[in-house]
């Protein structure tokens, strides 16, 4: 490989995808400087008037479609300041990618056992992204949570318990969704196996007691209190200071947003048609209440409780896969939130060691995109009413096309010994 | 009853006194050319008593309505709204809307989409408090005609089998804008309608006015517009009569400050309104002028674009920040946006009827008046569709836009003395937006309009077939279904043989162990 020399030092690689975000964070800066298509992202917008609406005494939620925690309007405040600290939010999320590359690094060389540069090579699929680099750098908060998630992955997989349930907390608290984490992680917390090595115990013999006392180990006690506190301790202090807006925006909208605009989500034909008047049939049954049913099951329930023991990481990425998949609304950025798991999935997977399985899986996953991104311009510019079937099949066809996916993710954290430390050396491709 | 009667001649040359006639109580005109207002003032005890009652209730109503079909304004009556029906309503502090709504929608259009002040009006924007001349909200409806006020007016305000009433209300169906203004202080609802010429293939005017009841008063005025002696005012001179007290039209000589002033005839400026093709989700709306006459009657005057959207379409003020974007669209500024702005809602769950707009526009630097042709100066402003409702058989549905209207707006020496002007016209939804001492100049729409002669584009909004989704519940559901199953299934097996497996081996690491 001519790029081979790259691996051999952690710093040609961080170096490396430094100098990408920088190059991005120029560029960007001229683009918006001189064309009236701004390389900015519309959130960043969003974000950096909301932290203005603070820095005047007000509530970020003066903003209109500002839907998240005050904290990352006070984090990104000296946005606000004149001059280049407008870009600063940018340059703390890239940091922040930068950041979770470093740990994703570190969880491959010491969790995964990996030799230093197999390990970059496979930080890089993060790193050195540029689909990755252009979302932060663009100003999109995604990334910030990239650095949160993995470093609950990393604090975790380190047993700094404490840590680990300050940053669940607070990772719920920006995004809701990592909530699922909680169960993989409570149940990869089972104070017997990983770090002594020690066969599991036979349950079915002890008393329903003594299971419920071995269940409540001093691990996941600990990750509960920290995770709660942390959580309950942010939303106490924002509805202090911004009150119901602050429950309204951040939670609220998220949970009863019926989005009918045209996404991903296989459910996204449904929503139109039955959440507009006059159009909804009498003998439905509002099926789409339930949606939440098959993606809470899959994403908070079974796949934890299925594969959490076996490989943590792996299961994360099959919860977060689920999680998207199933979701009533589903945009390209919340492709972002199981992208930070894929160095540790794919070096031991089927989709890396099969080529074909691995090819056929992203050749599909493009061809299931590219199908609906078609359908959606012939909609959006166009002004086709491409609605059914176009669009619904394609967006069902990338659904199917996504399940496969996840099936083979599913059979591959199945596949591993329970001991992430352990897993067999593979041939290096 | 009070009525003012005023022709404004078209052709001063043309006319001459004797094709007006004068006799007691009776005046005519005969084949006379010129634009003409009508404007009826009533006392409320001359109302039936359910406007009476309805009226009561109300702090002040100002309603105007304007054709689809383009006209040619005349001073002093320039002013201009978009085509349609505008309500601009300020109800009283301490009683309710009463009919207003049931009201609007049996005087003007069973279908209108109002269903109370407080649900389907919008607040208006008011630039100043102190100097405020506004209605505190506002409501507007795409009404075409107004042949459901001539029926409203013919069936419930003319005494029966009055000929002369119904008849009067007939020609109601020809104006080119009417304006209803009622308030609290003065008790009094004054109809005012403008024709820009008579409704009859010579364009001329020939009628008969005559007093009908004792109390009633009628002045005439046959009115010629005068070179401007004074920049900022208008000069009249003509010919008034009240009926029942002169003998012969009374020559007269007159002039005002106007708020709505003519813009020279070297300086005219007539738009065109079009969408760019497609229009997609998101449509541009471009407004077209002609390149070598956008140039600003006076220093201080400014050129606005006021666009009245119904809440299919919308404007996302947060686009209009950057100055880069503003001037690759021709654009100033977003001066005021007002109503239902919500970027993100389906159509279906915004009960206001819409939203207004203003803008500053921008002009082209240096003007080149020698090239033959005017490329035209295109005002681009990006907006966005909201869903509509999925419909039965088709795949779209019409949204109509009433064209904007665009004039410049300068700085006026004698603001207050605007109001002393006879023909005054405020409430049209954007004078408000500026300080008292501003004076409008009007563009005038394209004769032609959207290519059929009327100020309303179309735009089809792509919508969700009802007549095609008979499988998408059951589809949708089913897969979703099949793949949670799947996925339960793989997730089971292989979760069951480990678990089989693992005590299997626990259980023979036992028997070794003993």
């Amino acid at each position: 490989m001519g790029f081979s020399f790259m691996f051999r030092s952690p710093a040609t690689v961080f170096s490396a995808a430094v100098i990408l975000r920088i190059v991005f964070l120029v560029y960007g800066h001229f683009q918006d400087a001189f064309s009236p298509m701004k390389y900015t992202d519309i959130d960043y917008f969003v974000f950096t008037d909301a932290a203005r609406f603070i820095s005047h005494g007000q509530s970020p939620y003066t903003r209109d479609t500002y839907r998240y925690t005050p904290l990352l309007a006070w984090f990104i405040y000296p946005t606000t300041w004149p001059g280049f600290w407008f870009s600063f939010g940018k340059v703390l999320f890239a940091v922040g990618d930068i950041v979770a590359g470093w740990m994703m690094f570190r969880i491959l060389r010491s969790h995964h056992k990996m030799s230093t540069s197999r390990a970059l090579k496979f930080a890089s699929i993060w790193l050195l992204n540029p689909m990755v680099a252009t979302i932060s750098t663009r100003g999109s908060s995604e990334g910030l949570l990239g650095v949160i998630v993995t470093a609950l992955l990393w604090s975790v997989l380190a047993k700094r318990i404490r840590l680990a349930g300050c940053l669940l907390g607070l990772a719920v608290h920006f995004k809701i969704y990592p909530f699922i984490y909680a169960a993989s992680i409570v149940w990869w917390l089972d104070g017997d196996n990983k770090s002594q090595g020690r066969p599991r115990r036979l349950d079915t013999t002890n008393s329903p007691y003594e299971r419920v006392r071995h269940f409540v180990n001093p691990e996941r006690v600990i990750l509960a209190i920290h995770s709660l506190v942390t959580f309950m301790a942010l939303n106490i202090v924002m509805y202090s200071i911004y009150g119901f807006p602050f429950l309204e925006h951040s939670y609220l909208y998220h949970l009863i947003r019926i989005d009918h605009r045209h996404n991903f989500s296989p459910y996204n034909t449904l929503l139109y048609l039955n959440s507009a008047p006059g159009t909804h049939s009498s003998a439905s049954f509002e099926l789409e209440r339930l949606a939440f049913v098959p993606q809470i099951l899959l994403s908070a329930v079974m796949i934890p409780l299925a594969l959490a023991k076996q490989d943590l990481p792996s299961t994360m990425l099959a919860q977060t896969f689920a999680f998207v998949t199933f979701n009533k609304v589903c945009t390209s950025q919340y492709f972002l939130w199981y992208m930070m798991f894929l160095p540790f999935y794919l070096p031991d997977s089927t989709l890396l060691r099969s080529r074909i399985t691995g090819a056929t899986a992203l050749v599909l996953w493009i061809l299931g995109q590219a199908a609906w991104l078609q359908q959606g311009y012939q909609l959006e510019f166009l002004g086709n009413s491409t609605f059914v079937p176009g669009l619904w099949t394609a967006s069902m066809l990338f659904f199917v096309v996504n399940v496969g996916i996840l099936g083979i993710i599913i059979q591959d954290a199945q596949r591993k010994k329970s001991i992430p430390g352990r897993t067999p050396p593979v041939k290096k491709t | 009853m009070k009525q003012r009667i005023t022709y404004i001649v078209r052709d001063p040359d043309a006319f001459t006194p004797e094709q007006l006639v004068v006799k007691d109580d009776f005046f005519a005109v005969e084949q006379v050319s010129a634009a003409k207002e009508h404007r009826i003032t009533l006392g409320l005890s001359e109302l039936p008593e359910e406007l009476r009652k309805a009226f009561a209730q109300w702090h002040e109503l100002h309603i105007r309505w304007a054709s689809g079909s383009p006209y040619q304004a005349a001073a002093p009556f320039t002013s201009r709204v978009s085509p349609g029906l505008h309500v601009f309503y300020t109800p009283q502090k301490t009683a309710g809307d009463g009919r207003l709504c049931p009201l609007l929608r049996e005087i003007f259009d069973s279908s209108l989409g109002c269903e109370s002040p407080k649900e389907s009006f919008i607040k208006m924007p008011i630039l100043s408090e102190r100097f405020s001349m506004s209605a505190s909200s506002q409501f507007y409806a795409p009404v075409h005609t107004l042949s459901d006020l001539v029926h409203y007016i013919q069936s419930k305000l003319c005494p029966p089998s009055s000929a002369f009433c119904t008849d009067a209300a007939a020609t109601l169906h020809s104006a080119s804008y009417l304006d209803m203004d009622f308030d609290a202080i003065s008790h009094a609802l004054i109809i005012n309608a403008f024709w820009a010429k008579a409704p009859n293939a010579s364009a001329h005017w020939t009628e008969n006015i005559s007093l009908r009841g004792p109390s009633d008063t009628i002045e005439i005025g046959v009115l010629n517009n005068e070179q401007n002696p004074d920049p900022e005012d208008i000069a009249f001179a003509g010919f008034l009569t009240v009926l029942g007290q002169d003998s012969q039209p009374k020559p007269t000589r007159f002039q005002t400050p106007t708020r709505h002033y003519p813009l020279p005839s070297s300086k005219r400026l007539s738009y065109r309104t079009s969408f760019a093709h497609p229009t997609g989700l998101h449509p541009t709306l471009v407004l077209t002028l002609p390149e070598r006459n956008i140039s600003p009657p006076d220093s201080t005057c400014k050129l606005h674009i006021h666009l009245t959207l119904p809440r299919t379409l919308f404007i996302d003020k947060y686009q209009f920040n950057d100055a880069l974007f503003l001037s690759s669209h021709h654009l100033k500024s977003l001066r005021s946006l007002s109503g239902a702005t919500d970027l993100e809602a389906p159509d279906w769950v915004i009960p206001q009827w819409g939203s207004a707009a203003l803008f500053e526009l921008a002009v082209p630097g240096s003007a080149s008046p020698d090239s033959r042709i005017d490329p035209g100066w295109n005002v681009t402003i990006p907006m966005h569709l909201r869903y509509l409702p999925p419909f039965p058989d088709s795949g779209h549905r019409n949204l109509e836009v009433p064209w904007p209207v665009v004039f410049w707006a300068c700085r006026a020496e004698e603001g207050t003395k605007m109001s002393n002007n006879p023909f005054d016209r405020i409430h049209l939804g954007y004078e408000a937006l500026f300080g008292p001492k501003t004076r409008f100049m009007h563009a005038t729409p394209a004769p032609i309009g959207n290519g059929t002669g009327r100020l309303v584009e179309v735009i089809q909004v792509p919508v969700l077939d009802v007549g095609k989704v008979k499988w998408v519940e059951a589809g949708t559901v089913g897969v979703v279904l099949a793949a949670f199953f799947g996925l339960c299934w793989i997730l089971g097996r292989k979760s069951y043989a480990m678990g089989v497996a693992s005590v299997e081996e626990e259980v023979r690491e036992r028997k070794k162990a003993q």
